[in-house]
Order: structure tokens, then sequence, then C-alpha cells
């Protein structure tokens, strides 16, 4: 389908439309801090803080999810039984639970839908791994509407991670802010079906307005840093993976794994059963790797009980232990473990120092601004077709 | 690293491309759910230590009963419902069907919960799980076990494989060791085991004890004192962690390589599907590209064990 146009006053009765069939999920700003909340008629959408507290992964992935109910009950004996036939027994039932409501997503910036693409390799069986049912039936009930982002922040470095502001890569549709409103590209079959359902929301875009989003992007996509080169990183944390600057970089950490909870990629998982009499549940619910139990053992043995050991995992796993399992990378590029952080642990400064080879000093900005923001561009631009499949 | 600066998405694979039924996993499980636990009833309970229990247990649904097959070395999650999910290797014969068979020492929630019931309660089991030893790349070889208390559960099933299949290996030879008389598991095993003649095994406990006939000393000094010929053999080790440590040093000095010598991990594991993500040794799942690994491959393996 052709791009459209979406003027800004129209932007509610769109939303409304969406809502006719789905749960429509977006950003709203309430005392001070903007969250994706379901959306309700007359709910102004926050468009103008960049991201969110957190990314909207927690609507795919829930921080607490039953899965299954269970209970305790006697068994009836059966008509005409004697003996120990006739003897009542304790049974256990058990209901499997998976409800995946259908769902819309809109205002999710290009480095959080990046975080679901990544997710979906861990949860969508991948390189001949399990496929979840759990994670699948949400991500396959939801679609996503992405938002260029306009001004990019200092903790932004998407590109560095083969990103960009204005990436159409697992986006359903892609929305660009132009004057007066935002220019749509609709990309996948699921992202068409929402354009089609919107009717006269949505307009014919002119010439001028189509040069116009381009431009928006291309602007920025310049204003995002270049963190670190990204090439030779997996090898490098392989080889530096005894090195003692990992206890310098991990000195100041307080282990509080903030940066794991805000993360859109982050996807490490508890499993707990809570049970009142004789009903109950088993959950699973987000984990923090930070957290000395994560890895503690019955016999007290654990196997990260340095803080060292559980910094130097995080990293090592989103730039060298993922990739090396399904070939991608699991971050983003969206900064907000750097932004939340109480303690000011950057990602970059970690990746820059102990994803440098061994010999080499750390890597400096060495790709000038511009010519990586187009090549992103340019990148984002190529994808146009291969999202079509989805 | 190329594919990752791409940025290129990889395809996603959805319910339309996964056969109902179907294995999508490495590890062998069916697809499908494979967070719901089968549910199985206890059959029979064997006091094997003051503080190990084995627990013989039947699927309710007779065709997972059937169908129920693992390989030596493969892992269950046995749980009670209302406490939770816990990882244990399976400690049945290979070929045996009429129950699937946990060994548990009493030490946490779970194994406390577990310690806790009686014939005919129900349990939730997610099993196999993980990769079993490469039993038929090892035909024609001397097999050695060295075990050290609870350790003892993790090879059972492998040395009744072994066992089973007596005349596809060259020797069976079982080191294992217990702190004290009165903690050997499966002492009817043993008792069997001493019969043969196509079994060398060797007993040891820590200290001095009366009435005790075998040898004393720990696994690692016993071992060196066995001294056995690394030609041809595969050494097999499980205990804890600190008995592995220094009967790893042992193998070395016998001149045993990282290559032929294997041991089999345990971590705190919650899904046990390669998901959570909490059982990782650096790139490596314990619970799908494990639990078995051999000490070549545990050196490539960031010092988290």
């Amino acid at each position: 389908m052709a791009s459209k146009y979406l003027k800004s006053e129209q932007l509610p009765a769109f939303l409304e439309s969406l809502a006719k069939n789905a749960r429509v999920v977006a950003p709203f700003k309430r005392d001070g801090v903007t969250q994706y909340e379901p959306w309700q008629s007359g709910k102004d959408v926050e468009l103008d803080v960049l991201l969110a507290k957190q990314s909207p992964k927690e609507y795919v992935f829930l921080q607490t999810e039953t899965y299954l109910k269970f209970g305790y009950e006697m068994a009836p004996v059966p008509e005409g039984a004697e003996g120990e036939d006739a003897v009542p027994y304790e049974t256990v039932k058990v209901d499997p639970q998976n409800e995946a409501p259908k769902q819309v997503i809109f205002g999710l910036r290009p480095c959080d839908v990046r975080g679901f693409v990544q997710m979906d390799q861990v949860f969508g069986g991948y390189g001949g791994f399990y496929f979840d049912p759990l994670y699948n039936a949400r991500r396959e009930a939801t679609t996503l509407l992405a938002v260029t982002c306009r001004e990019p922040r200092s903790t932004c470095f998407c590109t560095s991670v083969g990103g960009c502001p204005s990436s159409r890569e697992g986006a359903d549709v892609l929305f660009t802010q132009i004057e007066g409103g935002f220019f749509v590209e609709p990309i996948t079959d699921k992202g068409e079906a929402i354009a089609e359902a919107a009717g006269a929301a949505l307009t014919d875009p002119t010439d001028t307005q189509a040069t116009e989003a381009n431009e928006a992007k291309l602007a920025s996509a310049t204003k995002v840093d270049p963190a670190f080169d990204l090439e030779g990183v997996r090898d490098a944390l392989h080889d530096n993976i005894a090195d003692k600057r990992w206890a310098d970089l991990a000195m100041r950490c307080v282990s509080c794994g903030t940066c794991t909870y805000v993360c859109p990629s982050c996807y490490c998982f508890s499993i707990n059963d809570s049970i009142v009499e004789t009903k109950g549940d088993r959950y699973r619910c987000w984990d923090n790797c930070f957290n000395p139990v994560y890895t503690e053992e019955t016999s007290g043995h654990n196997p990260r009980a340095k803080k060292m050991n559980r910094f130097r995992n995080r990293f090592s796993h989103k730039f060298w232990y993922y990739p090396d399992k399904y070939d991608s990378l699991l971050c983003s590029g969206c900064g907000r473990c750097i932004a939340n952080c109480p303690t000011r642990i950057d990602i970059r400064e970690v990746i820059r120092v102990m994803g440098a080879p061994k010999e080499a000093p750390a890597a400096s900005g060495a790709v000038a601004a511009s010519a990586a923001a187009a090549a992103a561009v340019a990148a984002a631009a190529d994808t146009t077709t291969e999202g079509k499949e989805a | 690293m190329a594919d990752t600066t791409s940025g290129a998405a990889k395809k996603r694979l959805t319910f339309a491309d996964v056969v109902p039924g179907a294995s999508t996993a490495k590890a062998g499980k069916l697809a499908g759910n494979s967070y719901v636990p089968e549910i199985a009833t206890v059959v029979e309970i064997i006091q094997e230590t003051p503080t190990i229990k084995t627990f013989r247990m039947r699927f309710d649904d007779p065709a997972v009963m059937e169908s129920f097959s693992f390989a030596p070395g493969q892992v269950g999650q046995l749980g009670v419902f209302g406490v939770g999910e816990s990882t244990f290797a399976i400690t049945s014969k290979p070929s045996e069907k009429e129950f699937i068979q946990f060994s548990v020492m009493r030490a946490g929630e779970v194994t406390q919960a577990l310690h806790k019931l009686s014939v005919g309660d129900k349990v939730g089991i997610r099993a196999p799980m993980g990769c079993g030893f490469p039993m038929d790349a090892w035909k024609g070889k001397k097999i050695l076990f060295v075990m050290g208390g609870i350790g003892s559960a993790a090879l059972k099933a492998t040395i009744e494989y072994c066992l089973e299949h007596r005349a596809d290996y060259q020797g069976v030879n079982i080191l294992y060791g217990a702190t004290h008389p009165t903690n050997f598991t499966y002492q009817y095993d043993i008792d069997e085991w001493q019969k043969r003649e196509d079994i060398d095994l060797t007993l040891t406990i820590d200290r001095e004890c009366d009435g005790w006939q075998c040898d004393v000393g720990m696994v690692p000094a016993v071992l060196e004192r066995m001294n056995p010929d690394p030609a041809n053999t595969i050494a097999i080790l499980c205990g804890p962690p600190i008995m592995i440590k220094f009967a790893l040093i042992s193998f070395m000095k016998l001149g045993f390589t990282p290559e032929q010598t294997y041991t089999t991990l345990e971590k705190r594991m919650k899904c046990g599907i390669g998901i959570c993500g909490r059982c990782n040794v650096g790139p490596k799942y314990v619970c799908v590209d494990g639990p078995v690994f051999s000490m070549a491959e545990l050196n490539e393996l960031p010092d988290e064990l």
C-alpha cells in the first residue's frame, strides 16, 4: 500500500477506530512520567518525550504471567467400588493459560520495535530452539505502529548497533512527524490492514510531504552520535574475558538491576508457584541477572557470586553469547540503561573498553557522524520489501 | 559478526510454521506447550541414605508413559504443585517402561516438599531435557565412572545403560566415594555390581569406619592409586564441586586429555528449554547444550561453573 498522511487532529479519531477491534496501547504522561498505558478516549498521546520510562515490552512479555492454574481435589470414588478402590484419594488438575487479546501498540520508537525483533529470536524457536507458545501468542496478536524519533537524546546510540531513528525493521507501520501531522508508511500486511480500516482518517500525501518526511528521517539520524565500532566487539569480549578492567568497570554497580527492567530486549525470567489452600498459580516473571540469588544454588554454591561476574555476564550476553546463538545483537541502542542507572554506568563505555581488541587502544569515534547516519537511513530503506513477508 | 551489523530481520517463526506435535527442539521435547508438566503418580519411594530418597513415578496418561524415552545423561524437571520445580537427573534405566525415577537429596524447598510425598501423591514432570552422553560414539571404549555422594544419581542411568549394552564397551570401571558407609545410594545395585565379574567396582569412604572392607580416602587420591590407563578410555565425573576440582587435577596427572574427560553440570534452572536465560555458562545453556560437557568444551567457557 502506498504511503498516507494523517493530520494531527485526526490522531484521536484514528486511535478510536483502532480501539474498536483491539486494545490500543500508547505512551501517556502522568505525574511527569511517560509510560505505555491502554488508551482511552480523551487521553492525549505523549510523543514529545522521546522514550517512555520503559519500553512496551511488558505488553507482549508480561512482567508476571500465570501460565498454569492448578488445584488439588479429591478424586471421585467410582460407583460400586469396594475395598482399596473405594478409598478416596487426592489428585491434581492443571489448566494451562494462554490468553492473547488483540492489541495495537502506537508510538513506540524503532529501538523499542527492535527489542521485540531481538526477543523474537529467543522465544520464536530460531536456530532449532523451543518455540514459546506464551510469548508468540501475544506477539502474533500485536501490531506495532512505530514513530520516527525527532530529537534523539544524548544517550541514544541505535546507529552504532545497526539501527536508525526511522528504522522500519519489525514495525507494521512507520509514522514520521511532519508539518501538521504524520507521514504514514504501512510496511506489513498487518500494517496495511490497519491503514485500510482507518479509512478517511488517512489521506494521500503530497510530494512535498514525502520529501519532508525523508528530510526529517535524515536529520534525526545525524543527531545520533556514533558510540563505538561494532566490528570485532564479539571477538574482543571473548578475548578480554579474564581482563581485570571488568572489575574496574563493575566497581560502581550496585546490582539494582534497573538496566534489565528498562531494557527493551532483556528477557530473562523466573518461574514460581503460589498457592492458597488447594488452588494455585504457576507463573513466570521478569528476573534480574544482577541479583546474586539469580544463580545461587541450593547447596550455597553460586557460579556468579561476584558482582564482576554478573556485570560481565550481562554485557557479554548482549554482544557475544546471544549473537553466537541467534546471529544478531541483544541491544537496540535505546540508551535507557544509561539514562536510568543510579551510578551512571554507560554501556557504550563498557563496549568501548571491553569490546576493543586486546592490544589496541580504545576505539575512537572513527566513523564520521553524517556518513554513518546516511548509511543507516539507506539501510533502513532497504528493508522496505523485506517487511512484507511478515 | 557480519550479520549483526546489517540489522537485517530474521524471519520470525509463527504458530503456522510450527507443526503441532513436531519437534522444534534440539533437545527433543515435542512442540506445543513445553511449560506444562505431565501429571504423574508416585508409585514407590526408596530411602537411599538419611538425606536421599529415590522416587518412582508413573505418568497418569498411559500414552505418555508408553512413549517416554530418554538418553543416558538427560535430566527432567520434577515439581510439586504449589512449591515449584527443580531439575534432577533421570535415574531409571533407559529401557525402563513402567516408571520414571529420580533420586532427590533433601536440601531446599522443592526437595523438602518431595521428601514429604507418599506413594499415590501427584507430581508434575517435564522430561526429558538436555543432551545425553554420546554413548554410540563411545562403543568399543572403556568407560570409567568417577562419582561422589549424590553425583551417583547423575550417572546412574548411564551406568545402567553400559551394563545393559555391556558387550558394546570394552570395560566398565566405577569408582564411587561417600563420606560414610551409610551414604552410598543404590546399595541394592552395588551388591549386584560387586557380584558381577564384568564390572570393576571400587568403593571408598573419606575416613576409617568400623566394619568397612573397601578403600578409605578421598576420591582423587584413590583415583591416583588406581592409576587407570587413559588409552581408549572415557572418564565420566560427577560429584560435589570440590571433588570435581581435585579429581580433574588427578585425571590430568594420569594423562587423561580434556577431550576424553566428561562431566555433567547442574545449575539453578527454571524453564529447562533454553529460554529463561538462567543456567548459562557463557554462550552455553546447561539445559539444552548440556548438562553433559567434555572438559575440552568447558575449558572454552568463562570460569563460572
